[in-house]
């Protein structure tokens, strides 16, 4: 049965037409986003990995190997099915640092160049052949249904033959989809479900040819065991091939597939969130490969039922073929063209990042930088391309000599020489980067000699270097080579990494990389100090366009502003950088940018312990931590939580000053967040708090008492205390560097707020002094108003006795002044009666009647200069108090108001009230009191009146009637700003509350 | 965490061993796809293991 090759090619175009679509219509979101992110299409997108070999060629493997065939599967299956644990730190790795292909994770984790260029060259050698694999089977297969009339396989063909012709257009075609739709990194999504399309196609036509040689060929289940019985040979080829342990070896070269093999990491790491499906993909990609390794045997059984003409590694195709099926042979070589063609195309993509990040970009200057990505993706166009025209050659060049499992083998031992690479970057963080080239390069030249060379040369023998005999090399070796090649590779990558010592960068990624180690990451200084830095900086290499997106386009990402200036903010804005320019550029150029323009200060302050970091990444581990390492994160989180709910501020700062810990007593205190200011620098703080912080931090004192700060226009008093804390890394440091100072320390610092204690004690000061006046003046007061009264009483009789007018006139001037000097004792005794009222005899007062009496009173007094005083006081006004006393009250201020207010001045009495109290103002509109009395101007004898003028006694007798009266005095000086002139006294009385009840009118007149 | 080291020394056990396993999923007298079955215990397991983990 053949087809027309009209027909054949037309087919193969709609298939990829439909492929096409399948693509274009994701990215256009024409398929349901359901579809396209269900967990179901990354488990088959990653079905990628069953390429035309799985197809076609693990057909020979199973004839030839019996069940080991079946390593092939459980190889991958069993990574996948331990993906939690082997693959998850990859991915995570891949996704935190936008690692998009091996060569960078290797890079990444071995801080060398030389290893991406190396990588990238084993990976081109090892993959060459696969490539060569697919467009083989393709072309094959599109011989077998079309030319080929007695379905054969011709013998090596000359020059460009037919077949080879149908290889180019494929290869062509596919270029064309693969420029279109991977050279772009937003296309993606399109890639993924087209790819899962293609896996979908192939397990179904796989399937189906395996029914159908079930039940089409062997008439079901029991006539295949009645089969077996008859031709027991079969089962025998089963077995026997297993005893030889060749199959161990095919385990092996088939175990590390899914990290090693390009377009399985392109498609499982690098393009897949697989953190999101690691469970789906634990049990859902080994059923997936079940379903590909179910038909394996009775496929191969049916073809020796049908005696197929054709060699194993194409039954899949021949056992329809034999059956005349022509819509079961479409559908087989449909399966065939879709998965060589899934395998092509991540292939050529993971190899086309490879070579621009390794080889081409880090010596290629980008010539207009305004148009960097425009350049990106025309130059991965050219390598795509030309990766495309290298397949082709190395097929070209094989010319059919070599069957689908000798190139498979070839690729998969060469893949595998970067097991140990990959093995230690997440589990042994000693391996180092002269080990990795050592090992791999010696694992590398093994196989090249061994499988490479001679299947390009036909070579059997080589001579031993040094000695006379020969060396078996060629595919029929292959078992040994494998073992051979990947001991050596082990062997040289262990004991050089061993002996040689890991750089600073290298053993900084490896900390990185070692996800399961709770090391300690070094916290490293950047010398630039803002965002804005890093534009400018970047602007240097890639253009001032570029460097701005980029940097905005990570600062969306971080969510953080463009004003930020905390080192650690800034650090983790570096790394998000250098990722998003390696997932442009790789991780070579990007990290060579970064070097050079955003270096890490290797400051003496370098060993300082990211604690910020080590959290980080101890909250995002937290759910993997078992046993006692998750006791010992409850630990930490309850000690944590102990200092975060403190009811004492406290900070804690890094050797570089930088702020580890802020509680919420301290962003209370300080009214800064945490997260505003943790990680960032003690000078950056905001004032006071910085000066005080820094002064103190940077003093000799491990405690500052009552240290007076003004906050908000309101004095503070903070008292601090500081003690060293000795990290775990300081001590490892300080026993091999002695004579450090206790700068270098870490510190915490406490802060208390005495405010509170520091206003009672002065109260307590202000009042001590007042009760030791008030007793002095009874004492006065009591010793001078005895002598005065004889005064007085002399005096009186003078005046009675003479009548001589100049007697008569002193007599009138003692009177006067023992008058004088009677109110003086007069005041004196009522100040120090004051604070012996009971509370129990108060009544209700209306002030505003209580003032209009002192204003009456104020009138008389003709000798003083007019003012107007308006009484504004509200009529509910009440209080509960001493009549006399608030009379007492109002004439000293309205009094006082008057001297400080020039001729024709106003002085307002107004009210205002809230539940409880009831505030009264009395405002005038003089100089005001000048900011250095204020303080004193409540003390006894204080004054600023001339001699003579007043006693200084007033306001302190107001304030502590206002006291007895449990009110406050606040004085407020200037009372209009702009002028700088008028004084405000502002008094707060307790209301009487019967009042509210009984209502103002009931309260009679007489009575208030 | 630490413990993935002793998960890879199992796997390596495991990986010694397996011949030992291995020649009996495969033994003659038993049916050919006594293998399959083998592999399909393992996915159910696997799926029942990871259907019980809550998700976190």
């Amino acid at each position: 049965m053949t087809f027309e090759l009209i027909h054949v090619a037309l087919l193969c175009l709609f298939y990829l037409l439909v492929i096409f679509g399948i693509a274009t219509l994701t990215e256009r979101d024409w398929i349901p986003r359901k579809i396209t992110e269900h967990p179901i299409t990354y488990v088959l997108s990653l079905g990628i990995f069953a390429s035309a070999w799985a197809f076609y060629g693990v057909i020979d493997l199973a004839f030839q190997f019996g069940y080991g065939a079946l390593a092939y599967y459980l190889g991958t299956g069993a990574l996948f099915l331990f993906a939690p644990v082997a693959l998850e730190p990859i991915t995570e790795l891949a996704r935190r640092h936008q690692v998009h292909s091996l060569a960078d994770l290797l890079v990444f984790r071995y801080h060398s160049h030389g290893i991406g260029a190396l990588t990238t060259l084993c990976m081109l050698l090892g993959i060459l052949p696969l490539m060569a694999l697919q467009i083989q089977a393709t072309a094959d297969t599109m011989h077998i249904l079309t030319v080929s009339r007695a379905p054969a396989i011709p013998a090596a063909g000359t020059g460009l033959t037919f077949k080879d012709l149908m290889a180019l257009t494929y290869c062509g075609i596919l270029a064309l989809f693969t420029v279109l739709f991977g050279s772009n990194r937003e296309h993606h999504r399109g890639l993924i479900t087209a790819m899962a399309f293609e896996s979908l196609i192939k397990v179904f036509a796989l399937t189906a040819i395996g029914l159908f040689a079930v039940y089409g060929v062997f008439d079901g289940f029991t006539g295949l065991d009645n089969w077996l019985e008859r031709n027991p040979e079969n089962l025998a080829l089963l077995h026997s091939p297993i005893r030889e342990g060749a199959s161990h070896t095919l385990l092996l070269v088939f175990v590390a597939t899914a990290v090693t093999m390009p377009h399985i990491f392109h498609m499982g790491v690098a393009e897949n969130p697989i953190l999101r499906n690691t469970r789906a993909v634990t049990w859902a990609f080994p059923l997936f490969l079940l379903f590909l390794a179910l038909p394996i045997f009775p496929i191969l059984w049916a073809g020796f039922e049908l005696s197929v003409p054709l060699p194993a590694q194409y039954f899949t195709l021949g056992v329809p073929i034999m059956a005349e099926s022509p819509g079961l042979t479409m559908l087989a070589f449909i399966g065939g063209l879709s998965a060589a063609t899934g395998a092509v195309v991540v292939i050529t993509l993971a190899l086309s990042t490879m070579v621009m990040n390794h080889w081409i970009l880090p010596f290629l200057r980008l010539r207009r930088r305004q148009d960097i990505y425009s350049q990106l993706v025309w130059l991965r166009r050219t390598v795509i391309t030309s990766l495309f025209i290298g397949g082709y050659l190395f097929y070209w060049l094989l010319d059919n000599q070599q069957s689908l499992f000798h190139l498979a083998l070839v690729a998969f031992i060469e893949t595998l020489q970067f097991l140990p690479g990959i093995f230690a970057i997440v589990f042994w963080a000693r391996g180092n980067r002269r080990g990795v080239i050592a090992g791999l390069t010696a694992g590398t030249i093994v196989w090249a000699i061994g499988m490479l060379v001679p299947m390009l040369s036909g070579l059997e023998e080589i001579a031993v270097p040094f000695g006379d005999g020969t060396l078996s090399v060629g595919m029929s070796h292959w078992s040994e080579i494998t073992v051979i090649s990947l001991g050596l590779n082990t062997l040289i990558f262990i004991s050089i990494s061993l002996l040689t010592q890991q750089t600073e960068e290298e053993a900084y990624s490896a900390e990185l990389c070692a996800a399961d180690e709770l090391s300690h990451p070094v916290r490293q200084a950047l010398d630039a100090h803002s965002a804005a830095d890093f534009k400018t900086r970047l602007a240097k290499p890639l253009g001032k366009v570029t460097a701005s997106r980029e940097v905005d386009i990570a600062l969306r990402q971080l969510g953080l502003a463009i004003s930020e200036r905390r080192p650690y903010a800034l650090r983790r804005l570096r790394d998000q950088l250098e990722a998003n320019l390696s997932g442009l550029m790789g991780i070579h150029v990007a990290g060579e940018i970064m070097d050079n323009q955003l270096p890490y200060k290797l400051a003496e302050a370098r060993d300082t312990v990211d604690i910020n970091l080590i959290e980080n990444r101890l909250s995002q581990y937290r759910n993997h931590l078992t046993g006692m390492a998750a006791e010992l994160n409850n630990l930490r989180l309850y000690h944590r939580k102990t200092l975060q709910e403190l009811p004492m501020a406290v900070c804690s700062l890094g050797r570089d000053k930088e702020i580890l810990m802020w509680n919420r007593a301290m962003a209370n205190l300080t009214g800064i967040a945490s997260e505003d200011v943790l990680g960032s620098h003690l000078d950056d703080l905001a004032q006071p708090w910085c000066e005080l912080l820094v002064n103190f931090s940077q003093g000799e004192d491990a405690h500052l008492y009552r240290h007076e700060i003004n906050l908000s226009d309101r004095p503070h008093w903070i008292s601090l205390h500081k003690a060293a804390i000795e990290g775990p890394s300081t001590t490892r440091r300080t026993a091999s560097q002695s004579g450090f100072t206790k700068v270098e320390d870490d510190q915490v610092i406490l802060l208390e707020d005495v405010t509170e204690t520091q206003l009672l004690e002065q109260e307590l000061i202000h009042s001590e002094r007042l009760a030791s006046v008030g007793r002095l003046a009874a004492g006065v007061a009591h010793e001078i108003g005895n002598p005065i009264t004889g005064i007085a009483c002399l005096c009186q009789n003078l005046r009675y006795d003479t009548d001589n007018p100049d007697v008569l006139e002193t007599a009138d001037q003692i009177l006067s002044q023992t008058d004088r000097v009677t109110r003086i004792v007069q005041s004196l005794v009522s100040y120090s009666h004051s604070g012996q009222n009971k509370k129990s005899a108060f009544e209700a007062v209306v002030l505003r009647e209580c003032a209009a009496e002192a204003i009456a009173l104020l009138s008389l007094q003709k000798d003083k200069q007019y003012v107007h005083f308006d009484n504004d006081l509200a009529e509910n006004a009440i209080i509960a108090g001493d009549q006399q006393k608030m009379i007492q009250v109002f004439i000293n201020l309205l009094a006082n108001a008057r001297d400080a207010s020039e001729e024709e001045g106003h002085v307002i009495l107004a009210s205002s009230e809230d539940d409880d109290d009831i505030s009264i103002t009395v405002t005038d509109d003089g100089e005001g009191i000048p900011e250095e009395h204020i303080d004193q101007i409540l003390e006894p004898f204080f004054t600023t009146k001339d001699p003579g003028e007043g006693t200084g006694l007033g306001l302190a007798l107001v304030y502590s009637i206002v006291e007895d009266h449990g009110g406050t005095l606040d004085i407020i000086s200037p009372v209009n700003r702009d002028t700088n002139r008028g004084a405000q006294i502002l008094i707060k009385l307790p209301r009487h509350l019967n009042s509210l009840i009984t209502g103002v009118q009931t309260i009679p007149r007489s009575e208030a | 965490m630490n413990n993935q080291r002793l998960v890879i020394l199992l796997l390596l056990i495991a990986y010694i061993f397996s011949p030992t396993l291995f020649t009996w999923i495969v033994n003659p007298e038993g049916a050919w796809y006594r293998p399959y079955i083998m592999w399909i215990i393992v996915i159910i397991i696997a799926y029942a293991v990871q259907a019980r983990k809550k998700p976190s």
